[in-house]
């Protein structure tokens, strides 16, 4: 037995990871920079299969990183400019101290600073690569445009994010890509589809924050530093798809006209613009005018391996989509003061209509409350004193239904004062089987082209008749059963009679159905016994499926009787 | 006018030339030294001593103003300003005589004067400029590359360095950060340029066309991103939407699913909070020790290990009363040269016989080929059902968070309103929960950042609590 000792933990998984304490020694940064750069650089803390034997035996929990990742940070040029902020700040620290006010200008000039563009092409290689990632940086834009500026975080930062989500918003707006909204109580979600990636977000309602003690800023505004920067690039990149203008330019409006108009009672001059483009009400100037007659019909080519049925689908999806754009061409909405302007207003726009609201509320405001050709007002008060014919008063939330379901909504069911439906999450789709409650359903046939209000008339009566009917169902089954029970003790007596025999007419389609069912019950029959096993585990799911289902039906039937009685007891009070 | 004499001139020389006034100035004259040897009381006691110094003083004092008497007639501070000096404005005459001398050129001057007849060539210099032809031709290069929109290095530098200042300046007024689109692609599109174009990369254009090797050995190529860092740390959404219960208006079913599961966390954690107190609770009077229990409590192994001791003890006695043989000792001696034939032919038969038996063996299991292929079949089919176990265990944790630090990740509360908090209206909604925070937890939750606790601030030495005497003394 020759050789040399094997040693522990030399080889294997033991030379893989590298602690974190020791990944930040080999690149020579405090623990601060070393998380800001494994940040901006897409580099994350693994956890190995063996611990103990990575750990060199001692079982403590550690962070722990691929040796080769760390070593693939040494080559970064950001790691540099880190060393040379911190011995800035030694320096900087040390003049402050000697009060030599000369050496702090001379070192404020020449503050090392840093760009992350080259970081944003290594991990984003292509565009695509960049939208599907869009998701994160826009959560973290949006939350941050909302911060107050108190000294949480830089105010430039917030102010770029604001900018940054505005125009991303605008792009929204101008290519028309949005398609759901859901309001929830943390915040509204929405969802886009952009050159055909899906991009989720979720925006703080325009309340106060509190700041929550438990979140790492530092770690957050990294985040936000690196997103910002990819932001902006996928904003130009997405501008430039869609010909128009970066950074934004208002259509129409030479800048001198609109500075002259109201810039200046509302915002300072170099803010005003800003603001304008934030208002959202305003179209964005493209670089070549659009021509209605270049957009030529691209010939279409099957996808490989597409049935029909698939593709016939497909097109009538493509025109459910195109028809959803559209969703309120040629409204126009007036938002009322109460109503949260910027959601409504960008849903809105995006959908083709043309939004205002009062001048107070905000820059911007294209048209004013007496209008005549407003078809719809938006309010969010129980009641209103003064309503104009010729324009529907509706509560807010038919805007976002509207949306989600594809259609412009009856209006009936958001009048001011009106008990609102509820409103359902665009984002969960049943599957066949599960239950749909009956708003869902309502909706669904909606969306059919049927009229079930019309049908019942009011909701009350329909109810009642629903009632009626199962009663009378009832009253009918006891009916049958009576029937059948005589006709069982009238067989016992039956006299021996031989009659004239009827043609037997064979339902065609019953037997078939029968046949097919024997074969099925055949088929089981024939089955292995581990094929059978789950053929029952399957078939047994898909029972609990529906029983759940109908227990959920009942429950809420219960809940609708228990809630309708409740309403006529108090009908009955009130009389 | 006469010298002056003694300390006053002294004194006036020592400080124009910036000595100490008790240096003694060598060059003064006037200067008494002491005479005679120092040695008796008598000698040193004459000159020295403060009144000796105040009568010197005054002695020069006195000298000085004589002086004045007799050459200002009177006190020099006291004359007016025009009695002591004049202005000189200077005469011609006197000037003249004075730099008769100068006015006449220098020798060496007229030395140098050409006098040849032959009269000096022209000054070429002045009507033609040194290399005119090239430096002309290299200006009409440049103003044809300028049509072009290609400037000289330095005033590419210059116009960069000027628009920095630009751009500096309108983010401040603007508040604008632009920190994307300078730099590189400065004379790009308007300060911004797309990062994906499909021509040309603009990160890279300052390297372009130079040597792959330089690049390489210079370090100027970044290096390549390593293809596993392409895959997500967690197959989690980055934006998980609430479920549908978290309406501002919920459908009365999802709401109440909602409710539910937060009831169930509810429960779980009080449950846990129980086990908790029950195990940390002061036992009650029928379970609490009585001195009976301590004291069986105390002597828990000891008395057992004692009896078992007892009954080893006895065990190994017995034996060697009645075999008087000691056991055999172990082996060491040397094997015979017979013993060691022996054992290598029982050997080589033991392997001999069992090659043969492998080999019958072998030439059975053609008959046994049906078993063998069931055995096959259900070897393969067990391999397939563990992969794909595996693969659904691999699956289902795809989506946990792991564990990256000291902390555990811990789910953040659940975002619900009650049935009475609900809003009526969009004006009425009261937000729950905070975004920041379920961002960041859903950071933590995909495994990008480690969950971390906040930084405990730790006082390194004890705080020592003085009272001041100043209160001390303050009695109530």
């Amino acid at each position: 037995m020759g050789g040399l000792e094997k040693k522990k933990y030399e080889r294997g998984s033991a030379t893989n990871y590298i602690t974190r304490n020791k990944a930040r020694k080999k690149l020579q940064l405090s623990l601060a920079d070393f998380r800001r750069l494994c940040i901006l650089k897409g580099i994350y803390p693994h956890e190995p299969k063996h611990k103990k034997k990575v750990n060199k035996g001692s079982t403590a929990a550690r962070t722990f990183y691929l040796l080769k990742d760390i070593k693939f940070l040494l080559h970064e040029p950001i790691v540099n400019k880190f060393r040379d902020y911190k011995v800035f700040v030694r320096k900087l620290r040390k003049a402050y101290g000697k009060s030599e006010w000369n050496t702090v200008e001379r070192l404020k000039d020449n503050k090392p600073s840093y760009k992350l563009d080259h970081i944003i092409k290594e991990r984003y290689p292509t565009f695509i690569d960049a939208l599907r990632d869009l998701d994160d940086a826009l959560s973290m834009c949006f939350l941050f445009a909302t911060f107050p500026r108190t000294g949480k975080c830089h105010v430039q930062t917030i102010q770029l994010c604001r900018r940054l989500t505005v125009e991303f918003l605008n792009y929204i707006i101008a290519s028309r890509s949005l398609r759901k909204v859901f309001l929830s109580i943390k915040g509204i979600y929405y969802q886009a589809e952009v050159l055909g990636q899906p991009i989720t977000w979720i925006a703080p309602y325009a309340f106060a924050h509190d700041h929550p003690t438990d979140v790492d800023y530092r770690v957050m505004a990294t985040f936000t530093e690196f997103y910002t920067t990819l932001l902006g690039f996928v904003n130009f990149r997405l501008y430039q798809s869609l010909n128009l203008h970066y950074p934004p330019k208002i259509e129409g409006q030479a800048e001198a006209e609109w500075k002259l108009e109201e810039g200046q009672t509302y915002a300072m001059d170099s803010e005003s613009y800003m603001e304008k483009l934030s208002a959202l009400s305003a179209s964005l100037a493209r670089v070549v005018a659009p021509n209605p007659e270049d957009e030529v019909q691209v010939d279409e080519f099957p996808v490989d391996g597409e049935t029909a049925e698939q593709e016939v689908a497909r097109k009538k999806e493509q025109e459910a989509v195109e028809k959803q754009k559209k969703l309120f061409e040629g409204l126009r909405f007036f938002l009322n003061r109460e109503v949260p302007r910027e959601p409504i207003a960008f849903i809105i726009r995006c959908f083709g209509g043309s939004v205002s609201w009062d001048k107070s509320v905000c820059i911007g405001a294209t048209y004013d409350v007496r209008d005549p050709t407003i078809t719809h007002q938006i309010v969010d008060r129980p009641s209103l004193e003064k309503q104009v014919i010729g324009r529907y008063y509706l509560q807010p939330q038919w805007v976002f239904d509207s949306v989600n379901a594809k259609m412009c909504l009856p209006v009936a069911d958001y009048f001011p004062g009106v008990l609102l439906p509820p409103h359902l999450s665009p984002f969960v789709s049943e599957k066949d089987g599960d239950y749909i409650p009956p708003e869902k359903l309502k909706l669904l046939a909606l969306q059919r082209g049927e009229n079930p209000a019309e049908e019942s008339g009011d909701e009350e009566e329909e109810d009642s008749g629903g009632d009626d009917d199962d009663e009378g169902s009832e009253k009918e089954d006891d009916g049958k059963l009576k029937k059948l029970e005589e006709q069982r003790s009238q067989g016992k007596k039956l006299p021996v009679k031989v009659s004239a025999g009827t043609v037997r007419l064979e339902d065609k389609q019953r037997a078939a159905q029968e046949e097919q069912s024997e074969e099925k019950r055949l088929a089981i029959m024939m089955m292995k016994k581990r094929e059978k096993y789950l053929y029952q585990k399957i078939m047994f799911g898909k029972k609990r499926k529906v029983r759940e289902a109908t227990r959920l039906a009942e429950k809420r039937k219960a809940h609708d009787a228990a809630t309708k009685s409740e309403k006529k007891t108090k009908k009955v009070r009130r009389e | 006018m006469a010298a002056p004499t003694g300390a006053p001139g002294g004194a006036a020389a020592s400080g124009f030339l910036g000595l100490r006034a008790e240096s003694r100035d060598p060059g003064a004259p006037g200067r008494r030294r002491a005479r005679g040897g120092r040695s008796r009381k008598k000698s040193w006691k004459r000159w020295a001593g403060p009144e000796a110094r105040l009568g010197r003083e005054l002695g020069a004092f006195l000298e000085d103003v004589g002086l004045q008497q007799r050459a200002a007639g009177g006190l020099v501070a006291e004359k007016p300003d025009e009695s002591l000096f004049f202005l000189d404005t200077g005469s011609e005459e006197k000037d003249q005589k004075l730099n008769r001398g100068k006015e006449k050129p220098l020798r060496i001057d007229l030395i140098l004067q050409p006098d040849s007849k032959v009269p000096a060539p022209k000054d070429i210099l002045a009507h033609q400029v040194p290399n005119g032809k090239t430096q002309k031709r290299k200006q009409r290069l440049w103003e044809k590359l300028a049509e072009r929109d290609v400037v000289p290095r330095e005033q590419r530098l210059l116009q960069a360095r000027l628009q920095k200042a630009q751009l500096a300046t309108a983010e401040a007024s603007h508040g604008q950060q632009g920190a994307h689109g300078q730099g590189a692609g400065a004379e790009l599109a308007g300060g911004f340029y797309d990062i994906w174009s499909d021509t040309t990369d603009p990160l890279d254009r300052p390297l372009a066309g130079q040597d792959a090797w330089f690049l390489e050995q210079t370090k100027k190529r970044r290096v390549r991103r390593p293809a596993r860092l392409e895959t997500k740390p967690s197959e989690l959404p980055a934006v998980e939407v609430i479920p549908a219960g978290g309406s501002y208006n919920p459908m009365f079913e999802s709401h109440q699913a909602l409710l539910l599961q937060a009831h169930e966390v509810e429960v779980r954690r009080q449950k846990a909070e129980e086990k908790l107190q029950r195990q940390l609770r002061f036992p009650t009077a029928a379970e609490a020790p009585t001195q009976e229990t301590t004291f069986q409590e105390q002597c828990e192994g000891l008395l057992e290990e004692s009896a078992d001791e007892g009954g080893e003890e006895e065990a190994p006695d017995e034996p060697p009363a009645p075999g008087a043989t000691p056991p055999p000792a172990p082996l060491h001696e040397k094997k015979t040269e017979q013993q060691r034939r022996r054992e290598k032919e029982a050997k080589f038969l033991e392997a001999r016989r069992l090659g043969e038996k492998a080999a019958r063996c072998r030439r059975q299991e053609l008959f046994q080929l049906r078993s063998i292929r069931l055995q096959v079949k259900r070897r393969e089919a067990e391999l397939l059902r563990r992969r794909r176990a595996r693969l659904a265990k691999r699956r289902a944790e795809a989506t946990k968070p792991r564990r990256l630090g000291r902390l555990k990740y811990e789910d953040p509360d659940l975002e619900v309103q009650l049935s009475t908090e609900l809003a009526e209206s969009l004006r009425t909604l009261k937000p729950e929960g905070s975004i920041l925070r379920d961002r960041f937890k859903s950071l933590q939750k995909r495994n990008l950042i480690e969950p971390r606790e906040r930084a405990k601030f730790k006082r390194k030495y004890r705080l020592k609590y003085v009272e001041k005497r100043a209160f001390r003394e303050v009695t109530l």
